[in-house]
């Protein structure tokens, strides 16, 4: 269970000039395959057995420290909207990033996934990379989905995959680690929004974007 | 849908988004249906430009406007004020993190035939060629005195009433003309037309204080647009609905709004289903019988492929033409806005004619704002009845939105919002049952 943390929210020791670019990251699939969780882990290191289907980790970050470079997700979570296919194009909106998790043990997840990677190829950025996640490999004695067939569609479709488990952490900080590592990160990427653009806040100035918190 | 709920909300309009964002914080179950397969109803942003040549009966645009994803075209024209009621409820829920806005470049006002700079700080007040010279002074001191004017402190309010003295009577005392009075109440304290003269001059001071505190936070004007159209206010607080436990169904036709025998609302049938709940909140389109029509907004949307003239090539205006200038009852308002927005081609920008309809020919109502605009590629043009209910729904339960109206701004829907979640639950909103460690703000 001991699994490799490192990349994960580290600070980048004495690094005086790291690079740091931000990404938007969005997670897609059926639910309770295990989305929240996946990110729950990621970000909190936490896992519950039993998580209400749709909880407030609707707008996570977490920074993932490269070499040169760190990158800082901003994680969307479905919110549940994706039940009655009532996500909104915002969802996608400047997303640069996702992670399409279908659950091991059941088939129609996987079909649906599909589905998710189909809508991503016609509402979001080309250039988005896209992660395929088949998450609860805790559970492979019930596994309904090879490990195979879904290489096969992810290589087919040019989509990062690994298999995860939410549960006992396996390839959770990896896949995001494997998504840093895709994205490109030239001078601006990564820069929130276009030109001039600005978030509001009570104390006004807009969000530093300089320093590995 | 089979299950029971505290409140169905009808419809994803922005008012009926922000009240099912509110429900849900509050802890309310809430179902949020709506008829169509996209979020917005009235506030939508269309998307592609296609769609918009549909929607209107036009012939499909040609390649000279760009690729139709590009396009955002809102279908009712607001800015938000920086210090307005909608800012405070974006902050206050957190929705403003799935947002972005720039500001608008510049708010002008027409006067004898042709626009002028609204002054926004000393320099370009003197440099102005709104007022004469002495005309100036007099302003500044209607302006110092309204910034110094503190509603407690009644030392501040230098021996007049303003709760009981009307704001024609303060214009008085500081010797005001007509062209300012015109400029002041409504390029700076936005009203419609002037009934404001004759009401207490406090509310016309809020006003303008309102205004010029949306000025000091960004600077160039008081207004701020959301990148990629107002269509993502109703989406983003739809999220904060779902976050909070909000279920979403789109592309659901309502076909009935079931009720008790003492006429109080039970559910609301689709088809053979039915959700049971104590509320209903909805616009007006799904209650046409519990509504009445008040009156017509014209709105004209124009797509246009250069800037404004006179406006130093903005990429992003508003230009009020106070109802006098043109011999109306209601003001005409013109918003610009452009790419740089992500709601038009690289290159083209959106302008909206709209106004209060006081004539049988609400077309040529509009025509002093067209003339403005230069040459038109392409006009749309809808005439929309403005709706509010008959009754506040105490007994029916059934809580209705009065329709978008030809403002400028959000300050009334704001306000619409408000009320409306008063009559609902009893109580005004607290925004203390937002919490803040839901979003995870790393900073």
């Amino acid at each position: 269970m001991a699994t490799n943390r490192s990349g994960a929210a580290q600070r980048p020791n004495g690094a005086p000039q790291t690079k740091v670019c931000q990404f938007k990251l969005v997670l897609l699939g059926e639910s309770a395959v295990g989305k929240s969780s996946l990110v729950l882990r990621f970000v909190k290191g936490q896992f519950h057995e039993y998580q209400e289907s749709t909880i407030g980790a609707a707008f996570l970050t977490q920074t993932v420290c490269l070499d040169d470079t760190t990158v800082k997700f901003e994680i969307w979570d479905t919110a549940g909207q994706e039940r009655y296919h009532s996500l909104a194009p915002m969802y996608y909106r400047g997303a640069q990033a996702a992670i399409v998790v279908y659950d091991i043990t059941n088939q129609d997840t996987f079909g649906r996934a599909k589905n998710w990677v189909k809508e991503l190829q016609r509402q979001a950025s080309p250039s988005i990379v896209i992660a395929l996640a088949g998450n609860k490999s805790d559970l492979a004695a019930k596994r309904m989905v090879e490990f195979e067939e879904a290489q096969a569609y992810a290589d087919e479709n040019g989509l990062l995959f690994m298999e995860t488990s939410a549960k006992t952490a396996m390839n959770v900080n990896d896949i995001f680690l494997a998504i840093a590592n895709k994205l490109p990160k030239s001078e601006g990427a990564g820069a929130a929004g276009a030109g001039g653009a600005r978030r509001l806040a009570d104390g006004e100035q807009p969000r530093p974007s300089s320093c590995c918190k | 849908m089979d299950e029971e709920y505290d409140a169905i909300v009808l419809g994803t309009g922005l008012k009926e988004c922000i009240l099912s964002g509110m429900l849900s914080v509050s802890g309310k179950k809430v179902l949020h249906i709506d008829r169509n397969k996209y979020y917005g109803g009235e506030s939508a942003s269309i998307t592609p430009l296609e769609e918009l040549f549909a929607k209107f009966n036009a012939p499909a645009p040609d390649e000279t406007y760009g690729r139709g994803r590009d396009w955002n075209v809102d279908l009712i024209p607001k800015f938000l004020m920086a210090n307005g009621l909608l800012v405070k409820l974006l902050i206050h829920t957190g929705v403003t993190r799935y947002l972005e806005f720039k500001s608008i470049e510049g708010s002008y006002v027409y006067k004898g035939g042709k626009i002028s700079k609204v002054p926004v700080d000393q320099k370009e007040a003197l440099a102005s060629d709104l007022m004469g010279m002495f005309e100036k002074r007099r302003f500044r001191n209607f302006l110092i005195y309204v910034q110094d004017f503190q509603e407690e402190d009644a030392k501040t309010w230098k021996d007049f009433d303003p709760s009981t003295a009307n704001m024609q009577s303060l214009y008085d005392k500081f010797g005001l003309d007509r062209n300012t009075q015109d400029f002041t109440g409504h390029a700076l304290a936005l009203y419609l037309d002037d009934g404001y003269l004759q009401q207490p001059a406090i509310q016309t001071i809020r006003r303008i204080k309102l205004y010029s505190d949306s000025l000091a936070k960004y600077g160039k004007s008081p207004y701020l647009y959301p990148m990629y159209g107002l269509g993502e206010l109703p989406q983003g607080f739809a999220r904060l609905s779902a976050i909070y436990g909000g279920t979403y169904m789109l592309d659901k036709p309502i076909d009935e709004i079931v009720l008790s025998e003492d006429g109080k609302v039970v559910g609301v049938r689709s088809g053979n289903e039915v959700a049971k709940c104590k509320q209903v909140y909805c616009d007006p389109s799904y209650v046409p019988e519990r509504v009445h029509k008040k009156g017509q907004v014209i709105r004209c949307i124009c797509l246009l492929d250069h800037p404004i003239a006179n406006t130093k090539d903005a990429l992003s205006t508003q230009i009020i033409i106070p109802q006098k200038q043109v011999g109306r009852h209601f003001d005409i308002y013109v918003s610009v806005v452009s790419y740089t927005h992500q709601v038009a081609a690289k290159g083209w920008f959106i302008a909206m004619v709209s106004t209060t309809v006081e004539t049988n020919d609400p077309e040529s109502e509009i025509k002093p704002g067209l003339d403005l605009l230069g040459p038109i590629r392409q006009k749309f043009i809808s005439i929309s009845d403005y709706y509010e209910p008959i009754d506040l729904g105490s007994q029916s339960q059934i809580f209705i939105s009065e329709s978008y109206d030809a403002t400028t701004h959000f300050e009334t829907t704001c306000l619409d919002v408000l009320k409306i979640y008063k009559r609902g639950t009893g109580e005004d909103f607290d925004f203390s049952k937002v919490k803040v460690e839901l979003g995870e703000e790393d900073q």
